[in-house]
């Protein structure tokens, strides 16, 4: 009977395309990993994990991994500390509510790319408006060469992460809390609840699968985040700023160990995997709920 | 005792500020230097001595920005009308038939949205190269398609599976065969969040980076994201004013668009994203 196929006829092509950019690319990947291979992608012998031990040995790497971790934890941590009582603000009612949704969710539609180099340009050291800025208010009294060492441009860096990372999160938050009814802070209220108290029984409780969604999503987002840190540092000074995803790059299209780099892909695409199974978890859990 | 709504909305707004602020910063530094004549852009100051408008038309011709332009239309139009295409009849098996696969497909689409194009640039490079297709605009938009069709199939079969099934099984009663009944009386329901996805794809390809910086190697076949950043990576000098102009055109018509449909785009994700 045709209509039995008909369902699969009609996935055939998201499958397929889906697959192509995904299946093709991982199976190459690990033929180039195992595998000696000349800069310019010519496949010699294959040499088991000998490129994953070089990476071990690797102390750029090991740097770049661990600041990958300080990375996607600070902007994570630092993008849902600060979207919670945001996106309560924006979900209560007030005058000019709207206007102030859409300016704090509008970093989201501009490019990484686009506000990296604003921020590149505003940090400048002899002509940033920042600078320019804390002075006219006071607050420093000599240029901030901001991206000339690590030590100033990567919390920079953290910061803009975390800006660019509020509007999906806040996001996230205002369709929990549009969920949560207006009469279990009425009755808390009548019982003479307290504000803080009310936000610890009955917000947070309510939120929790929110947030544990926000925040699987956004590591996912911000561990393969690249434009940010490319932009404005290039993983630069001297690898200084680097985490996983340019430390890639570089091994690939810079420095053309592609052995390397595709272990360092693999890994990443090992890591990844785990955070999204926790995320198909968590998302299973809920429509169950 | 309730506040009233005046005393809340000033305290919202004070609570709101110093965000308020360093989101509009960035589109003020933007702005401002955009518009500054070209001996004050390195001089610290905020204010410009004069509104130089002309700078845009300079930096138009100077920076080759409508090519750019034209490359990043046809990139992000060929990626959002392929998978709307591609994604439209798989979404729709998957909110109307129930067939074997159905649990895998679904778990294969939550997970392909997660796998982002950075890990796989290098295995993607060498399958356009051994294609022959660095350089090309159109494989660019097809990766754009691909990386997008899970997203596609996601949120519309969201949507498909809140429309009641009785209006096509009215259609059919009357004789109207499937396919009839899709055209007339599925899909113009559907439009609205066809044109959510659609909108929210566009972003995704206008917005893009990393692919196109790897795969478009020469000035001609720049979007609009590697031609502002051409303008200021490795270069000695960097004419700050023509990169801010070249920035904030490329930014206003999606910001514009966004702030738009802003609350449906919202709702749109939140279905998709969430459930």
């Amino acid at each position: 009977m045709h209509n039995r196929a008909l369902p699969y006829l009609l996935i055939l092509p998201s499958l397929f395309l889906a697959a192509v950019v995904i299946f093709w690319p991982v199976y190459d990947l690990v033929q180039i990993s195992t595998h000696d291979v000349s800069r310019f992608g010519q496949l010699r012998d294959f040499i088991g994990l000998a490129n994953f031990a070089a990476l071990a040995d690797d102390p750029d790497f090991m740097a770049a991994l661990w600041r990958t971790g300080l990375w996607t934890l600070s902007v994570v941590a630092g993008a849902l500390v600060l979207s919670i009582p945001v996106a309560m603000i924006l979900n209560s009612d007030f005058y000019g509510r709207s206007v102030a949704r859409v300016i704090i969710l509008l970093p989201w539609a501009v490019s990484l790319t686009m506000t990296a180099v604003v921020w590149r340009w505003a940090l400048n050291g002899e002509s940033g408006m920042l600078n320019s800025a804390l002075m006219g208010l006071g607050l420093i009294d000599q240029n901030i060469q901001w991206l000339a060492s690590a030590g100033t441009a990567f919390p920079m860096q953290v910061l803009i992460g975390i800006l660019v990372t509020v509007p999906f999160t806040v996001t996230i938050f205002l369709g929990g809390l549009s969920s949560i009814p207006d009469d279990l802070y009425e009755a808390a209220a009548l019982e003479g609840a307290s504000a803080w108290q009310q936000f610890r029984t009955i917000t947070l409780p309510l939120l929790k699968p929110f947030i544990n969604i926000a925040i699987v999503l956004n590591m996912i987002y911000v561990f393969n985040s690249f434009p940010i840190i490319w932009v404005m540092t290039q993983g630069g000074p001297a690898n200084s700023t680097d985490i996983l995803v340019t430390y890639l790059y570089k091994l690939a299209f810079r420095v053309g160990k592609l052995g390397e780099a595709s272990a360092v892909s693999l890994v990443m695409f090992a890591i990844l995997l785990i955070f999204t199974m926790i995320y198909v978890r968590l998302a299973m859990r809920e429509r169950e709920a | 005792m309730r506040k009233s709504k005046l005393v809340r909305s000033v305290i919202a707004w004070l609570l709101l500020s110093p965000l308020v602020v360093v989101t509009l910063f960035p589109f003020a530094v933007m702005f401002l230097t955009a518009v500054k004549p070209r001996p004050e852009v390195l001089s610290p100051t905020w204010w410009p001595s004069e509104f130089r408008w002309s700078n845009f038309v300079e930096m138009w011709v100077v920076t080759g920005f409508g090519r750019a332009l034209l490359n990043s239309l046809y990139v992000s139009v060929l990626a959002t009308v392929g998978a709307i295409i591609v994604a439209i009849p798989a979404a729709y098996a998957m909110s109307r038939f129930r067939f074997a696969g159905y649990g895998a497909m679904r778990q294969f689409l939550l997970i392909s949205q997660m796998i982002s194009s950075i890990v796989l640039v290098l295995g993607l490079f060498r399958l356009i190269a051994a294609w022959g297709l660095i350089e090309s605009t159109t494989a660019v938009g097809v990766v754009y398609m691909a990386f997008n069709v899970a997203f596609n199939v996601w949120m519309l079969q969201s949507y498909f599976d809140t429309i009641p099934r009785d209006l096509e099984e009215a259609a059919w009663m009357e004789g109207a065969g499937r396919w009839l009944t899709l055209r007339k009386v599925f899909l113009p329901l559907c439009l609205p969040a066809i044109a959510v996805t659609a909108i929210f794809t566009f972003i995704n390809a206008w917005n893009e980076f990393i692919i196109a910086l790897t795969i478009l190697r020469s000035q001609e076949n720049y979007t609009l994201p590697i031609q502002v950043f051409a303008l200021v990576a490795g270069r000695y000098t960097i004419e700050w004013h023509h990169v801010m102009a070249a920035a904030l055109l490329a930014t206003l018509p999606v910001a514009v668009l966004f702030a738009w449909l802003q609350r449906y785009l919202v709702r749109g994700l939140a279905l998709g994203a969430v459930k």
